[in-house]
């Protein structure tokens, strides 16, 4: 029956085009809203998820890692003293301000890391080292902070809090979230650097378990240890980071949003398209019926034109949205197009197709035998 | 020998009604009983329930009253999901409006009825083939139904339901759609199944210019029979 159904959709080419183009349209913004929002999220916890370390110390009730309260520096060696720990490390992450030349300002994320071992700090370099902060004013600014600072090259100067820092390096790929220009800076200067971070705070440590430990074991020494913070794993972490995100800010809602939508719009478009075709070879269908077909033999070929208008439209969806990655790489956001993005999508686009099919199933099984028979 | 068809005061009862289900009676005891290679017209004018009553006899419209054989299985107690399986087993149909798919050519018209069989694909194409040559049209077997005439549609019509190699074959205005000579054709061509290959035709047309091709004559209004005709040979 699978025949039949591609034949009636290449015998009428105009209306197999418009439902196709409908199709297309829906699953493309399905496509690029999935792949956005998981873009953003990937943003909002790409500093955890390429940090070394099993398991993150934070203040208490700590819901992102962008809003993280500062610690007492104490906890690190008590951290440091637990059962399965192999190394900890601190961290900053504080929020201040760049002066531009112009005079105007802008907010920026400051991550200050330990240069001696690279943890917390950039993972991909476009030039410069990281290690390159150590001892002095100097910084590392990821490429995409162009747009919002300016071009930006090593061995420029920049005021942050009133501190004259040498960009001695610029990383590639490190984005945030919040938009704000990820700073890379010795863990010494973020200290320094003023604002709410006292000399004798951090912001996170991150922990190491030790080989034969298990991550949740050491997680639960540690909040045995230390007292008046949180210890989550690494992956507990991010995802706490990327709810936060997604459910307080609304973002997790207009983006599931878009895609009910899309998919109603798609479902619409596909099944009137259908239940129009349908209702048009009602006369076929029911001699296919008066010849002995059974009710199952005419929803295949149904289901089959639902199943090719999913295909068709999903590929070339798909394709669209391979070229929209490079256009939005190209703007400083990132649309995430994994494999498990594109079976969700592709798995979304049946169910929508096949849904839209059901209506003139409904239509099938109440052929009146009567029409038969109308010349 | 077994009649293909015995029906016994056939009812058909519509109720229906804008403002409350009024009774309406299509068809009112008919009885009929149908033969092997016999060729039946009913005439009859619009509205006399023809259509109804072919749609009964073709099983593919449960009759409110009566009885209703066809090679002795009894319709009315056979349940609406083994309706299929009679009709594909014993029946088919030829329309006025041909009811051909557009989008297939007059060869894959044919096969669908045979793939609908699970008759192999093989065996399938030959038998299709063969069936088109048999109605005239081997050289046009690849045309769509809109790039063939009228004449040549019912043709298609009539090979498809050969395909279904069914003892019976139901035709309704099958040349009402035509013009003389075309019709003079399909109906030379229903005579002929129904004497070279012993189907049981039942045909239901305006046409009186086709009355002497018929075995039998029935004549029809307001929903029953009210008369008929053995044709001399």
């Amino acid at each position: 029956m699978f025949h039949i159904a591609l034949r009636i959709l290449t015998y009428d080419k105009v209306r197999s085009l418009i439902t196709l183009l409908g199709v297309v349209f829906a699953v493309t913004l399905i496509f690029s809203q999935i792949g956005i929002y998981l873009g953003l999220m990937q943003a909002s916890s790409v500093l955890i998820d390429n940090t070394p370390g099993d398991i993150w110390v934070t203040s208490k009730n700590s819901r992102n890692f962008d809003f993280a309260h500062p610690i007492p520096e104490y906890m690190y060696y008590h951290a440091l003293g637990t059962p399965g720990v192999e190394w900890a490390e601190k961290l900053i992450v504080a929020w201040n301000v760049i002066q531009q030349k112009d005079g105007s300002t802008e907010q920026i994320e400051v991550i200050g890391f330990n240069p001696d071992t690279g943890i917390g700090g950039p993972w991909r370099m476009k030039a410069g080292e990281p290690g390159a902060v150590k001892n002095g004013n100097f910084a590392i600014v990821d490429e995409s902070a162009t747009r919002r600072l300016g071009k930006i090259g090593i061995g420029d100067y920049k005021d942050v809090n009133r501190k004259r820092i040498q960009i001695v390096g610029i990383s590639e790929g490190v984005r945030s979230f919040t938009t704000a220009p990820l700073v890379f800076t010795s863990y010494n200067l973020a200290q320094r650097l003023g604002g709410y971070i006292s000399p004798d705070s951090t912001v996170f440590i991150i922990v190491k378990k030790l080989p034969g430990y298990s991550v949740r074991e050491v997680v639960a020494s540690l909040q045995q240890r230390l007292s008046g913070v949180d210890v989550f794993t690494k992956e507990d972490f991010s995802f706490r980071t990327r709810m936060y995100w997604t459910i307080e800010t609304g973002v997790g809602f207009s983006f599931l949003l878009t895609i009910i939508i899309s998919f109603l719009v798609g479902m619409l478009i596909v099944g009137q398209t259908i239940y129009n075709s349908t209702v048009e070879h009602l006369k076929e269908f029911g001699t296919m019926k008066a010849l002995g077909a059974e009710n199952r033999d005419i929803y295949q070929i149904i289901f089959a034109q639902a199943i090719l208008n999913a295909l068709i439209g999903y590929v070339a969806s798909l394709v669209i949205t391979l070229v929209s990655v490079k256009l939005y790489d190209m703007t400083g956001m990132t649309m995430v197009v994994s494999w498990q993005v594109n079976l969700m999508t592709l798995v979304l686009t049946m169910v929508m197709c096949l849904l839209a099919a059901v209506i003139s199933i409904r239509k099938i099984r109440r052929i009146d035998p009567a029409i038969l028979f109308r010349g | 020998m077994e009649p293909a068809i015995v029906a016994c005061g056939l009812t058909k009862v519509y109720k229906e009604g804008p403002v409350g289900p009024v009774e309406v009676h299509a068809v009112g005891g008919v009885d009929i009983t149908v033969n092997e290679g016999e060729l039946i017209g009913l005439f009859g004018p619009s509205g006399s329930g023809k259509t109804t009553l072919l749609s009964m006899l073709g099983c593919i419209l449960r009759p409110t009253g009566g009885s209703l054989e066809v090679f002795g299985n009894d319709v009315i107690a056979i349940p609406e999901d083994e309706m299929p399986w009679i009709r594909k087993r014993y029946i088919s149909f030829i329309f006025q409006g041909f009811n051909l798919f557009p989008a297939l050519t007059a060869f894959e018209n044919v096969m669908l009825v045979l793939e609908l069989r699970k008759v192999p694909p093989d065996d399938a194409a030959r038998r299709a083939e063969q069936l088109i040559a048999e109605v005239g049209l081997a050289e046009r077997s690849s045309f769509l139904p809109r790039d063939l005439s009228g004449g040549q549609k019912q043709r298609v019509a009539i090979a498809r339901a050969l395909a279904a190699d069914s003892p019976i074959i139901i035709a309704d205005e099958p040349t009402g759609n035509l013009d003389h000579s075309n019709g003079v054709h399909i109906m030379r061509l229903l005579r002929a199944l129904a004497s070279d290959r012993r189907k049981s035709v039942i045909v239901a047309t305006h046409d009186s210019r086709t009355q002497g091709m018929f075995d039998r004559i029935l004549f029809m209004e307001d929903g029953e029979i009210f008369g008929q005709k053995e044709m001399v040979k």
